[in-house]
């Protein structure tokens, strides 16, 4: 285990080197991209332009140029934004997470358990007319872009039906951190949470359904049936567990994504200053010093999530070593 | 060795393991007054996927969804009578027999914004209304169709052959051959796409003839680039639960008898293990379509997906969020195929697992 | 003054790309008829001087921050409407509604100075007993550094380089010694120019020229604001999540012309709701006003449209251009026939209606807009005789003027932003270019990258047309003329040339030359010698110019004293809550 922890350190440390660089290089190759331009404020004269570029020392090699945005970064983490040179990244981006989390963790909860619920309850009604029914109304969520639910929320929440039981509780759109008020860090964020889940409770319930049903005909599980093991007993301990290898799988790489910035058209839909906001903003304005934030952030958690999950792979089928 | 029956019965997750395989050419059982059952377990399962009739239906309904798409031009021409592809904002139109403009300034005393006309559910006339520019929704959403279906399904199917593929070799050689593979992954599965699509899409389309590469034109608005980034970046997301598929089958008898009978690494890989992962794909491909569907609406609304002239279900999604509060149906028509779409897909994919699967106890019989 | 280069969601979803505020400066010069200034169709700009009662917060929400919130940097409609509030300079723009807005009055300074030495001298009088927020006593000696900082901080310099020694200024370092002379016994401020600047008093009224500390460092103060002499101060600005203002201790009135109290007690600007929301709270009276640089998609103007709001949302004329620059560098469009062809062709109902409709924009030909100095109507590519009024296109004229210019059948690419609004006109203007016989195509960027990408010279290769926008910093004419179309701002090769279509008529540019020399000595000779480069530029056709747009206020309905300023547009401080 100490030998599988040590090497997937250094292994997270060599992907986050290369999306570094990759992501370093293509700002570079886009066209129409001038960090000098960016700082120099508006309308600048030619002559400006030349000072600056020249005080940033841009046209040096990229190597060197990259060497000192990581020890920006990591070291004196004093880089500063192209977009606003009075914001430091590093700071901006970890003043940003706990609203990303907030959001994340609470749909992943909500969409975990419904959708194990689902998965279940569609293999155990399987032959029924509940079986396909449940997976029509699980999919309608899955079909239908996020930032689009997210609007229609929006729309009867904050101005439709505004005034009426169903959603006068509900908060001005926006993240209120949970040590101001937990009260309004909740209510702010239900509807997001649920616009969010809605998205993966159907894909995860399918998911989980068909290992179910694979897994039901395989020996192990006619040997307990037949030890006279309880069926609830047979489903959650001996069923559940190795159908649950592909849920894994998935849902490590989802969440990973989500906690890494991934959930941004969410975040923006409903006012939410994440990271996921952040990298938007970011992208928009081609501002390099977030995106290269943002996404060492990203690539770390990527990394670590996958990490788990793999462990997570060897304790649910104890034949899979991790690597 | 193992018939190819008996791998599929025997294999899908993992368990399995103990008790051995049917007897080769035992066959399914007889079902009651079919004929005798045939030796080929893939046109078992294409019976057995025939007699299904929820996904039959569903069959039907994405195949109707296709036609309907591909007759784009039938209908703009010859029904509609428009031009889809171009703005229409002085036009006009009839609704119950009167002369309309297809674009209507506000009410009130400010009269502000200019609103397009909603649904007149009149085929030849704006059935679904126009959108921001006066063009027809109806028209614009089979066409559109025609670029969503291509992106979704020609990705989807891209996607799983490279995860399949690296999969397969990462799995069976593992050791550092699955680190790297495994750590490549990461490196994809991490790396912020939307800068990708937007560099890739800046430079393109600031070459205004295309690009060369080597024989190849790609031209700016090509549909082939938002197919190749998306295709690109799920990989990951196939490979890791094929990859998990590998790694347990590796490890049951059949391979190792096939490799004590002298069997060389090529034919393990693609006659034992791969049959063995196949279905996982099969189940999992219906869904990878529906998450590139909605992935492609995503870089679409963001500009960085399908370049105009070409729409796709997401442009006209993103188009139609302006008016999402007086012209929903701008938005909600695209959205519904998506969703129709997404839909049958994933039903036909239910039967098609099922179909695959002899040993399940409450298959949907003929 | 161009748009910015943040593209907002706002602009993602369709609505019009985020504008940057212009600045009306005075005319000083030039009396602008009452009937012409701010003239609206909608509801009131100026409402009478009730007065109002202080107390109560104001917010303003907004898509997306300003950017960096450095005076000597900022050039943002939205920090400047907050920085009229905690700064003054030494004259200013009195701060009412209507043609009042228009006029010049002094500030820190006593009174407005007539220069001397033809016209190249200046004496103001600073006012004594004025403190900044930080209790620091107002000296003239403040004023030099403040002039400094418009060199040493990186950012639009040609307002000032006017100044004595300012040609010798730059990011390294700056001195002007010689240029800006502070007295701190006398309170007196001397400045000397190298040539008469009639634009001077507009250029000194703008926040780049309002008072900071002599101790304020020369460089970037990053997201911390100087301390200012204004009735506010800032307190915080994070633009990720809003900015902070509340009342100066140490303010009192001096001249309520340039400078009254302010009404609310607090002013806080929220960040980072798209636009439908944000018209959605301040209907619901959560917010007091949508930031006026904020473009509102279609489906909530029909809703303003709803007489339950009328009494909130108001609507003013700009001082603007919306257009496509034509590539005249290259073909087609470097035959003048081909530029009148399409200018014929274009059909400006159309972009009218993608803009929001007669109520929000005004077809237009020209280059100047109305309200505007130098302006007089002329509209020679119409429909019809009347060549002071657009009426409709001519597709007849067009497709023979492609015929004779030979360049019937060539492609043409159309460059525009990848928002709705732009990706429509980009259409529209693509549909009207192949209905007279070229081939063309669009070409949508996001508008961070558009608007360098258009001006590069290096890019000529790879658009024909290019959509822009352009709104005035001060009511001149060579704003728009000059700075635009001619042949000095032409910077090859360079991302910062906003003559994006390279024009460059030698005879029109002599005019030019003459009307900015005879501003200072004959104001009314040089007037209408602008009026004849406006002009020959349309005839000369570099530009194909869509309309002239109007701009919406929305507010909340416990928001009273409205009133709008053709410069500051609306006056944030003038308005109480009951």
């Amino acid at each position: 285990m100490l030998t599988f922890i040590i090497r997937r350190m250094l292994w997270t440390v060599l992907v986050m080197f290369v999306i570094t660089v990759l992501v370093f290089i293509i700002f570079f190759k886009t066209p129409g991209v001038d960090p000098a331009r960016a700082l120099a404020g508006r309308s600048p004269n030619p002559q400006t332009l030349a000072e600056i570029r020249a005080q940033l020392g841009l046209g040096r090699p990229f190597p060197i140029e990259y060497g000192i945005m990581m020890k920006k970064i990591f070291i004196s983490r004093d880089l500063v934004s192209y977009s606003n040179q009075g914001v430091r990244v590093v700071q901006e981006v970890f003043a940003a997470t706990p609203a990303t989390l907030s959001l994340v963790f609470g749909a992943t909860v909500l969409w975990v358990v419904l959708a194990i619920a689902v998965g279940i309850a569609a293999a155990l009604l399987r032959g029924t007319v509940f079986d396909p029914l449940i997976m029509v109304v699980a999919l309608i969520g899955v079909s239908a872009p996020v930032f689009w639910v997210g609007q229609i929320v929006n729309m009867l929440s904050q101005s439709a039906l505004h005034d009426t039981f169903l959603f006068s509780w509900v908060p001005p759109l926006g993240y209120t951190p949970f040590l101001q008020s937990p009260e309004l860090w909740f209510k702010g964020l239900v509807l997001p949470w649920i616009t969010l889940s809605i998205l993966y409770i159907g894909f995860y319930g399918r998911v989980l359904r068909a290992n179910l049903l694979e897994v039901q005909n395989e020996d192990y599980v006619r040997t307990a049936r037949a030890k006279g093991i309880s069926e609830r007993r047979v489903w959650l301990r001996h069923t559940l567990r190795t159908s649950m290898i592909t849920f894994v799988s998935l849902f490590g790489l989802d969440f990973a994504v989500l906690v890494a910035g991934g959930a941004l058209l969410t975040e923006v839909v409903f006012g939410i200053h994440g990271v996921g906001y952040l990298t938007w903003q970011a992208l928009q304005n081609l501002d390099l010093p977030t995106i290269m934030a943002t996404t060492i952030y990203g690539a770390f958690f990527i990394v670590l999530i996958n990490a788990l999950v793999d462990v997570a792979y060897a304790w649910l089928d104890p034949r899979i070593r991790p690597t | 060795m193992a018939t190819l029956l008996e791998q599929v019965e025997v294999d899908t997750e993992l368990g399995g393991g103990g008790g051995g395989p049917p007897p080769p050419g035992a066959g399914p059982p007889a079902r009651g007054g079919g004929p005798p059952p045939a030796c080929n377990p893939w046109a078992l399962a294409a019976r057995r996927l025939w007699r299904n009739r929820i996904a039959m239906a569903a069959l039907l309904l994405f195949l109707v969804i296709v036609v309907m798409c591909l007759a784009a031009p039938l209908y703009a021409d010859h029904v509609a009578h428009v031009n889809p592809f171009v703005p229409n904002l002085n036009g006009h139109t009839v609704v119950n027999g009167k002369v309309v403009p297809v674009m209507q300034r506000g009410g009130g005393i400010l009269k502000l914004g200019e609103t397009p006309i909603g649904p007149t559910w009149d085929p030849s006339h704006y059935f679904l209304g126009a959108d921001s520019t006066g063009r027809d929704v109806a028209a614009l959403l089979l066409y559109a169709g025609q670029s969503s279906l291509l992106i979704g399904i020609g990705s989807a199917v891209l996607c799983s052959l490279a995860a399949t593929v690296i999969a397969l070799i990462a799995g069976f050689f593992g050791g550092v051959t699955d680190s790297v593979a495994s750590r490549i992954m990461d490196v994809i599965w991490a790396f912020p796409v939307i800068l990708l699509a937007i560099c890739i899409g800046t430079e393109l389309l600031t070459h205004s003839n295309g690009f060369q590469f080597g024989p190849l034109h790609v031209d700016a608005s090509s549909l082939w680039l938002p197919t190749l980034i998306i295709g690109f970046i799920y990989i990951p997301y196939v490979y890791r639960p094929v990859r998990g598929q590998v790694l347990s089958v590796v490890n049951k008898e059949f391979v190792e008898a096939a490799t004590a009978q002298g069997a060389g690494n090529t034919r393990l890989i693609f006659s034992e293990i791969l049959p063995n992962v196949v279905s996982t794909v099969i189940v999992l491909l219906p869904l990878i379509v529906a998450t590139t569907i909605l992935t492609e609406s995503a870089l679409s609304f963001l500009g960085v997906g399908v370049q105009p002239p070409n729409v796709s279900w997401g442009t006209l999604i993103n188009d139609g969020t302006d008016l999402v509060y007086t012209r929903p149906w701008v938005t909600i028509a695209p959205g519904l195929m998506i969703l129709l779409t997404v839909l049958s897909l994933n039903v036909l994919g239910d039967g098609v697992r099922d179909a695959l699967d002899p040993r399940a106890k409450l298959r949907v019989e003929g | 003054m161009k748009l910015p280069n943040v593209e907002t969601i706002a602009a993602r979803r369709g609505a019009r790309p985020l504008r940057m505020m212009s600045l009306g400066a005075a005319v000083a010069a030039l009396a602008v008829t009452a009937a012409a200034c701010g003239g609206s169709s909608g509801s009131s700009t100026t409402t009478p001087q009730t007065t109002g009662h202080k107390g109560g917060t104001f917010t303003i929400l907004a898509n997306s921050a300003f950017g960096v919130a450095d005076p000597a940097q900022n050039y943002t409609l939205e920090e400047w409407q907050l920085l009229i509030d905690t700064h003054d300079g030494l004259v200013s723009f009195q701060k009412a509604g209507g043609a009042a807005g228009n006029k010049i009055v002094p500030d820190l300074a006593t009174s407005v100075p007539v220069p001397t030495n033809g016209g190249k001298t200046y004496l103001f009088h600073i006012r004594k007993g004025i403190k900044f927020s930080n209790g620091q006593t107002l000296k003239p000696s403040d004023f030099v550094t403040t002039f400094e900082r418009q060199f040493t901080v990186p950012g639009p310099t040609s307002f000032y380089s006017s100044i004595v020694g300012a040609n010798k200024c730059s990011t390294k370092g700056c001195s002007l010694s010689k240029g800006v002379i502070a007295n701190d016994s006398a309170y007196t401020l001397t400045i000397n120019l190298t040539a008469p600047d009639p634009e001077l008093m507009d250029q000194l009224a703008l926040p780049f020229a309002m008072a900071v500390p002599a101790s304020t460092s020369p460089k970037l103060t990053g997201n911390n604001v100087p301390p200012g002499t204004g009735p506010y101060m800032w307190k915080s600005y994070n633009p990720n999540t809003q900015a902070v203002l509340v009342r100066n201790p140490y303010f009192h009135v001096w001249n309520s012309a340039a400078q009254p109290a302010g009404y609310p007690n607090e002013i806080i600007e929220k960040y980072g709701l798209l636009v439908s929301d944000e018209v959605t709270q301040v209907l619901n009276g959560q917010a007091n006003e949508v930031f006026d640089g904020d473009s509102i998609p279609s489906d909530q103007l029909s809703t303003l449209n709803s007489p339950k709001y009328s009494g909130q949302v108001h609507v003013n004329t700009l001082t603007a251009d919306y257009y496509f620059a034509l590539n005249t560098r290259r073909p087609p469009f470097n035959n003048p026939l081909a530029r009148q062809a399409i200018n014929y062709a274009a059909n400006r109902t159309a972009y009218v209606k993608i803009y929001g409709g007669p109520s929000l924009a005004v077809p237009t030909c020209q280059i100047l807009p109305p309200n505007y100095p130098s302006y007089t109507a002329y509209c020679p590519y119409t429909s019809g005789s009347n060549h002071t009024k657009w009426t409709g296109p001519d597709l007849t004229k067009a497709k023979q003027l492609v015929q004779q210019s030979h360049t019937a059948g060539m492609k043409v690419v159309v460059d525009s932003t990848n928002d709705q609004v732009g990706k429509a006109f980009a259409e529209q203007m693509v549909s009207d270019l192949n209905a007279i016989g070229y081939k063309a195509s669009p070409q949508l960027l996001a508008a961070s990258i558009q608007y360098p990408f258009v001006q590069n010279s290096s890019n000529s290769g790879k658009w024909n047309v290019g959509y822009s926008a352009w709104y005035q910093d001060y009511p001149a004419a060579s704003d728009f003329l000059n700075v635009l179309l001619g042949c000095g701002t032409i910077h090859p090769n360079s991302d910062a040339s906003p003559n994006i279509a390279a024009f460059c008529d030698k005879a029109i540019q002599s005019k030019i030359d003459q009307a900015e020399t005879m501003g200072a000595t004959n104001p009314s000779g040089a007037a209408a010698l602008w009026t004849q480069v406006d002009h020959a530029d349309t005839n000369a056709a570099p530009w194909v110019d869509m309309f002239n747009p109007k701009q919406i206020d929305v507010l909340s309905h416990n928001v009273h004293g409205y009133s709008w300023s053709p410069q500051w547009y609306i006056l944030i401080d003038r308005l109480w809550l009951s």
